[in-house]
């Protein structure tokens, strides 16, 4: 147990920084060598449009100052506008939205640019705009219905090779769980550089890349320290797991389908629905062939991973429609990531407690998983 | 101005934005309540009429008539006092100093400007650092008559070099305002006296020759200098006025073109039946992208144009943003100076109206008869006549006829009464 000594001892520095920082803020000794101020850093995070005369700006002040949006131009045109909130001035890391009355045209794109006091510019391009759905029930529900397509339904159909995979000999069993992990590790690349490219959209103060590098490792950390408490990887702890980073990667992809629909970006056809199902019908053994050499799990263990690897689409979708903010976007991705690098890591030890793991038949059944996944993903761009 | 008109118009507006204001009001209740951020949120405003009117001020309800700057100007430069204001060593700015003297039977129009860093506002809310002449951009407009001589004791106060540069016909290179010549640029502190001969009529224009001549003129180093010509002395050279030779001016000829000298000259009483204005078109670049944010006549994007329209043909004046008020039954004459830099050429175009141009403003017959738009390249400038007699009181817009300079500030109105 701590002493009182080691208790003040390990407060002290903290207490001395604390009194340091009143006393600076209270003296400011550095008066006299401030140089100048920092540069305005002001982003148009998205737009959206709520109907065919208006543009809506959704602007984040990243900057160490305030900020005050004087003008806004359209197309090079100065517009009149109105800032939520008191007034035109964005506080530090303060959200506003943008409203100009502007009667566009669908398909159009539309420069739009703030003129902040100073005389600095703020672009953000609208490509092709299209009118925002909203969030109304209707949208809920039409999300729900999308991803109970798109996630749930393709990984119990998925899990439906359940029985045959208990009747496979090892090796192919071995096959079964290689093919996973090449479905996983592609799932990772995937997810990994579209946190990237997201990153590359998130306001400078948040540091997307670092945000999406904190994302991997610490989701990494958390699940081996999650791991490390319990009695070591049970074959249905290992399923939960990789019904985990599955269910946290299709959370990802809910969140790029709703937010693409709530832009207006993105028409949900059948063929768009057709190539999710596709695509996530391997992940369905994935999550259950951990259990192959297993005593059959009671139903509700199905009806679990299943819910928790399909679901997420559902919840992604919500929120991706209703925030649609690239920040959110980057670090679902990230977290996906480093859930998904896990599940490899366990699927890899099973077949190794059961087995050789660098056999021919499993490097290539893992490359045929990246290959199918890499094939199936021609499907669903958005 | 009809000012009673204004007024109705202005109530109308007035009612309407606050019912505006009420929608508006509520929408943020309702955003407020659910606390949804994004789309959702701007979308449930969608039933609603969100766009309303504008809280800036600038434009008003209508989306296609919303647009131009949003909000006033604060205190500082006045478009609309600068327009009609002359320094001619007799009278002009208060806080300008300048005085006539003569020496040895030549009369000196002598000013003293001195060169300021300030921040100037060039649009409404949006500032811009300028180097300035006497504080002000565009520089005093200095009015003098052929044959003086002007005289400028310059002191430079800006924290950078720079100079006189004058478009007449200066004799003395020594007097020309470049860093080769005379002084060369005067540092921060230093002072010189320029002298040019006042020749010959027309409008001119001042400007500082440092290098680099891009940031020195766009930041503002220049102005506008008008050499009256000299009934006198039209009457003697009338071939000096017009595309004639002197054996093709008749009498009545050399009466015209004195009527027009003496019209143009501003010790004269014919000059006060002539409603005259200094337009000096201008722009800003506010983000150092070698492009203009902001275009204007006289620096404030908008000023001449109007505070409140509904874009169905309702309109109020600003307080800062509002007409040109003209006398129908007057004529007009518009001192044009091209003083923009990025863009090669700058433009005027008038709404309903021909007018005759001057080039240069060095001839006493029109260069160009019957035109309602021309064309100044950088540093060009020229004369305009314009006669609304026959028009219908109400608003006539004037602007360039580049669209983009127009929606970026370059729109301007008349309003005959």
């Amino acid at each position: 147990m701590a002493t009182t000594r080691q208790w003040t001892t390990a407060v002290l520095p903290l207490a001395l920084l604390a009194v340091l920082v009143v006393g600076f803020l209270a003296v400011g000794p550095l008066a006299g060598v401030e140089s100048g101020s920092a540069l305005p850093d002001v982003t148009v995070t998205h737009a959206t449009m709520p109907n065919d005369e208006t543009v809506t700006l959704h602007v984040v002040n990243s900057g160490p100052d305030a900020v005050t949006v004087s003008q806004v131009l359209i197309d090079e045109a100065y517009w009149t506008f109105d800032v939520s909130g008191a007034d035109a001035t964005l506080a530090p890391m303060e959200r506003a939205t943008v409203t100009v009355p502007y009667h566009w045209q669908p398909g159009w794109d539309l420069h739009t640019t703030l003129v902040l006091s100073g005389g600095a510019t703020v672009g953000h391009t609208i490509v092709a705009p299209q009118q925002t759905p909203g969030l109304t029930g209707g949208l809920l529900w039409t999300l729900a219905v999308v991803g109970i397509f798109v996630g749930v339904v393709p990984v119990a159909l998925g899990m439906l090779w359940f029985p045959l995979l208990q009747t496979l000999a090892d090796r192919w069993l071995h096959a079964v769980l290689a093919f996973s992990a090449g479905v996983l590790g592609f799932l990772a690349f995937d997810a990994g550089f579209e946190a990237l490219g997201l990153a590359g959209q998130v306001p400078g103060a948040y540091e997307g890349e670092v945000l999406v590098a904190l994302g991997v490792v610490g989701t990494v950390l958390l699940v081996n320290a999650a791991a490390a408490r319990g009695e070591g990887a049970t074959p249905l702890r290992v399923a939960y797991l990789v019904a985990l980073g599955v269910g946290l990667h299709n959370l990802a992809e809910g969140l790029a389908i709703g937010g693409a629909y709530a832009l207006g970006r993105v028409s949900l056809g059948g063929f768009l629905v057709v190539g999710f199902m596709v695509h996530n019908v391997t992940e369905g053994p994935a999550v259950v062939a951990p259990l192959a050499r297993e005593e059959r799990p009671h139903p509700a263990h199905f009806v679990a991973i299943g819910a928790l690897a399909g679901l997420p689409v559902i919840l992604g979708g919500w929120i991706g429609s209703a925030a649609g903010s690239p920040t959110l976007g980057a670090l679902f991705l990230a977290v996906g990531v480093g859930a998904i690098m896990q599940v490899v890591w366990e699927v890899a030890g099973l077949i190794r407690s059961t087995g050789q793991l660098g056999t021919r038949t499993n490097l290539l059944a893992a490359g045929a998983g990246l290959a199918v996944m890499y094939a199936t993903d021609l499907l669903v761009a958005i | 101005m009809n000012y009673g008109r204004a007024r109705a118009a202005t109530g109308r507006l007035e009612r309407r934005l606050v019912d505006g204001l009420d929608g508006e009001v509520s929408r943020r209740g309702v955003l407020g309540a659910i606390g949804v951020a994004g789309a959702g949120a701007a979308a449930l405003s969608g039933g609603a009429d969100a766009a309303s009117e504008s809280d800036g001020g600038g434009g008003g309800g209508d989306h296609h008539g919303g647009f131009g700057a949003a909000g006033e100007y604060g205190d500082g430069f006045d478009p609309h006092e600068f327009l009609r204001t002359f320094n001619t060593g007799y009278d002009g700015q208060a806080a300008l100093d300048q005085r006539v003297v003569e020496e040895d039977g030549q009369r000196i129009r002598e000013f003293d400007i001195t060169a300021v860093d300030t921040t100037i506002e060039v649009a409404p809310g949006v500032e811009f650092e300028a180097w300035s002449f006497h504080g002000q951009v565009p520089g005093p407009t200095l009015r003098v008559t052929e044959g003086d001589l002007i005289r400028v004791n310059f002191t430079n106060g800006s924290r950078h070099a720079h100079t006189i540069h004058p478009h007449v016909r200066n004799t003395n290179p020594e007097m020309d305002g470049v860093p080769t010549n005379g002084p060369g640029v005067l540092e921060t502190g230093e002072s010189f006296t320029y002298e040019w001969r006042a020749q010959p009529a027309g409008v001119h224009l001042y400007h500082c020759h440092s290098l680099p001549l891009k940031a020195h003129i766009h930041r503002g180093l220049y102005g506008t200098l008008i050499v009256d010509p000299d009934p006198e002395r039209v009457r003697e050279h009338p071939e000096e006025y017009a595309p004639f030779h002197a054996s093709q001016i008749t009498p009545a000829l050399r009466e015209e073109l004195v009527a027009e000298a003496k019209s143009r000259n501003h010790e004269y009483d014919e000059n006060d039946a002539v409603d005259e204005l200094v337009m000096v078109m201008n722009g800003f670049d506010t983000n150092f992208d070698g492009e203009n944010e902001v275009y204007a006549v006289n620096t404030r994007a908008f000023a001449y144009g109007v505070g409140e329209t509904d874009g169905r043909g309702e309109w109020a004046p600003g307080e800062t943003k509002r007409p040109v008020t003209i006398d129908g039954q007057e004529r007009q004459r518009v001192y044009l100076v091209n003083a923009i830099e990025f863009d090669p050429l700058n433009s005027f175009h008038t709404h309903s109206q021909f007018f005759d141009y001057y080039d240069h403003g060095t001839s006493l017959v029109p260069t160009h008869d019957t035109v309602d738009t021309i064309l100044q390249t950088q540093a060009q400038r020229g004369i305009i006549e314009l006669d609304y007699s026959e028009h219908d009181p109400g608003l006539y817009m004037f602007h360039a006829h580049q669209s983009e300079f127009a929606e970026l500030g370059w729109m301007s109105f008349f309003e005959v009464v």
